[in-house]
């Protein structure tokens, strides 16, 4: 019968497709399918750093119609620790008269302090809820919340938390003696509202992925503890804590890459002039387009969060591997 | 009073020597009520200046100093808010669907196979992950906005167009969404696939029939927290696009655009409505879907 021998048209193709797949080597087949990602990733991802780093090696163009300039070497990057590209930026990259107002410090101490906050409250509250309650649907909807919230309206929330002229949370703060009236002036003042926007919106996620690891902990070792006649103290220091310290590494790691590229927040809550962060610094050099000294910082933006995960995992490599 | 307020902390003490979970329950209590206040608080804020008229907000309690319920409909005369959130949400589902599609052939693959190069290639996506977004942006917006030279012909000019924002964004996602797949594809059991190829299904055939069907949980766990990422975005959403709502501009300029634009009085009920609304679609998401995200978030942080 013609019809069997012969399939539709349109099937053909299919047939050819799915006869050529069959016939490959399980190597071939798995590059077959990862081609596709890697094609896309090659000129959204590797070719933008390689072309970012290359561009970092030549000088801005102050003049020309064409935003690059004379090729430097590693001009820039001395010139940014030096202060010599200062001139051009709104706030210095590195300066140890003015530390809170240059970007690399700034950015640093942010991440350090929100990241130390986050942490341990996370783990408090991850071990006060690690038991069954009532409504604990409701409270996880209330974890997620804050994480889900778009960075814009965020960073709008607490703008307007602590907006001089709104008052209220400013007040309180002013208050307690914390900051001036019109914090959003100063920089020490809006990095601490930065901190507590941060700790708002990050360490309910910090919960979630802490409660995560408290709940793959075998319970049956909580009662062979207790059983043993450990105390509550101890069945935390010797059995919830050395199996939870992964999660927590990996946590942290995670958390601390992201606030050394904090930026969104700080453009709608205080503006960029009043906290510098580093992402910042390149994007105001990039909008002025000094494209070599804003590919310089972002270059070694990266660079500090690639040797800040190295010596991360170095140093924990027996918890995450 | 004093003295009955010591006998009450007395009697507290007493019992938590005698009985110590006491101790640990109204810990419990205490720390999570403050820690519900402490997250839902501005949201609240967001509705007492929502609704307070702007000419009386100044120096404000923690109520509404007035009932203006309908600014909801003024914030929609006053900025075009429901064409930014469109505009989001098609970007969003744009990189949503590439993601999906590209991420469950590399999580298959990474998931299923064992194969010379594992390492090294997902190594290499995880450190893409590790780069700030700011080391992209410059010759991804000269690509995008067709300032380049490809092969002697000069790249399309995307600026104001939803590729614009799409394209870098997928290259954020991705990784992410690549290790919480591959998770997902390692979790199915070896077996079904094989009976299937045993019975003499095709390669393709075993992967349409046998594995798609059993990853859609997976897959629409990638789905929604890839939506929620590019929703939430600022970086690009903000650089990539000139903050009209008519090129394609995200719910990113019609929030900060208020700030931006603002004259004499700055509006701050419009601002906080503003937000409300913007935020309505990501917390109806969250209702619905609070599983897929949790399970999501803790696979792939704790993956990577």
């Amino acid at each position: 019968m013609p019809e069997h021998s012969s399939p539709p048209l349109w099937e053909r193709p299919i047939r050819f497709v799915t006869f050529r797949v069959e016939q490959l080597s399980d190597t071939q087949f798995v590059y077959l399918l990862l081609s596709p990602v890697f094609l896309l990733l090659s000129i959204i991802a590797f070719w933008p750093i390689v072309s970012t780093f290359e561009m970092s090696l030549y000088a801005d163009s102050l003049t020309d119609p064409s935003p690059i300039g004379d090729f430097v070497g590693f001009a820039n990057y001395v010139d940014l620790f030096t202060g010599d590209l200062n001139a051009l930026m709104p706030r210095p990259f590195f300066s140890l008269e003015n530390p809170l107002q240059s970007a690399l410090i700034v950015t640093l101490v942010f991440t350090v302090v929100s990241v130390t906050i986050e942490t341990l409250i996370g783990f408090g509250q991850a071990l006060i809820l690690n038991e069954e309650f009532r409504g604990r649907k409701w409270f996880r909807v209330i974890l997620i919340l804050p994480w889900a919230v778009p960075i814009v309206i965020f960073g709008m929330m607490f703008f307007l938390l602590f907006n001089s002229t709104v008052g209220f949370g400013s007040e309180i703060l002013h208050g307690l003696g914390l900051i001036s009236t019109t914090p959003f002036n100063s920089t020490q003042d809006s990095l601490l509202l930065l901190i507590i926007a941060d700790v708002w919106k990050t360490t309910p996620f910090m919960v979630l992925l802490i409660l995560a690891g408290l709940q793959s902990v075998d319970r049956d070792l909580y009662k062979v503890a207790k059983v043993a006649g450990a105390s509550r103290w101890q069945r935390f220091r010797y059995v919830t804590l050395p199996l939870v310290k992964p999660i927590l590494a990996v946590a942290v790691l995670f958390r601390a890459i992201q606030a050394m590229r904090v930026y969104g927040v700080i453009e709608v809550m205080a503006g960029c002039n009043t906290v510098p962060s580093l992402s910042c610094m390149v994007v105001g050099s990039f909008q002025s387009r000094y494209y070599g000294t804003a590919s310089t910082i972002a270059f070694i933006t990266a660079a500090i969060i690639g040797v800040m995960a190295l010596i991360y995992i170095w140093k924990f490599r027996e918890e995450i591997a | 009073m004093l003295s009955t307020l010591n006998k009450w902390f007395e009697r507290f003490a007493e019992t938590s020597f005698t009985n110590p979970e006491r101790i640990y329950r109204s810990l419990f209590y205490f720390g999570t009520t403050i820690f519900v206040l402490f997250t839902l608080f501005p949201f609240y804020w967001l509705f007492v200046l929502a609704v307070t008229p702007n000419e009386l907000i100044s120096n404000m309690g923690p109520f509404p100093k007035g009932f203006n319920p309908s600014i909801f409909v003024t914030v929609f005369e006053q900025l075009p808010i429901h064409v930014y959130i469109f505009n989001s949400i098609v970007i969003a589902l744009m990189v949503t669907f590439a993601v999906i599609t590209l991420g469950s052939l590399a999580g298959y693959a990474f998931g299923r196979y064992d194969f010379k190069g594992r390492q090294p290639l997902m190594l290499t996506i995880l450190v893409i992950s590790y780069f700030p977004p700011a080391a992209f942006l410059l010759p991804l917006y000269r690509l995008l906005t067709g300032n380049l030279e490809l092969l002697g012909m000069a790249t399309p000019d995307l600026y104001n167009t939803p590729w614009a924002v799409a394209f870098p964004l997928s290259a954020l996602a991705l990784p992410f969404s690549i290790f919480v797949l591959t998770t997902f594809y390692q979790q199915i059991p070896d077996g079904l696939e094989d009976a299937a190829r045993v019975e003499g299904t095709t390669r393709l055939g075993a992967l349409y029939r046998v594995i798609m069907p059993l990853s859609l949980p997976g897959i629409t766990t990638v789905g929604v927290l890839t939506f929620i990422i590019v929703y939430n975005e600022f970086f690009f959403s903000f650089l990539m696009t000139d903050g009209s709502a008519e090129n394609w501009s995200p719910l990113v300029w019609g929030i900060a655009g208020i700030i931006f634009e603002q004259q004499y009085t700055t509006p701050y009920n419009l601002m906080a409505a503003a937000s409300i609304i913007g935020v309505i679609p990501i917390a109806i998401l969250v209702l619905i879907a609070q599983d897929k995200i949790v399970s999501g978030l803790t696979a792939g942080a704790l993956k990577e």
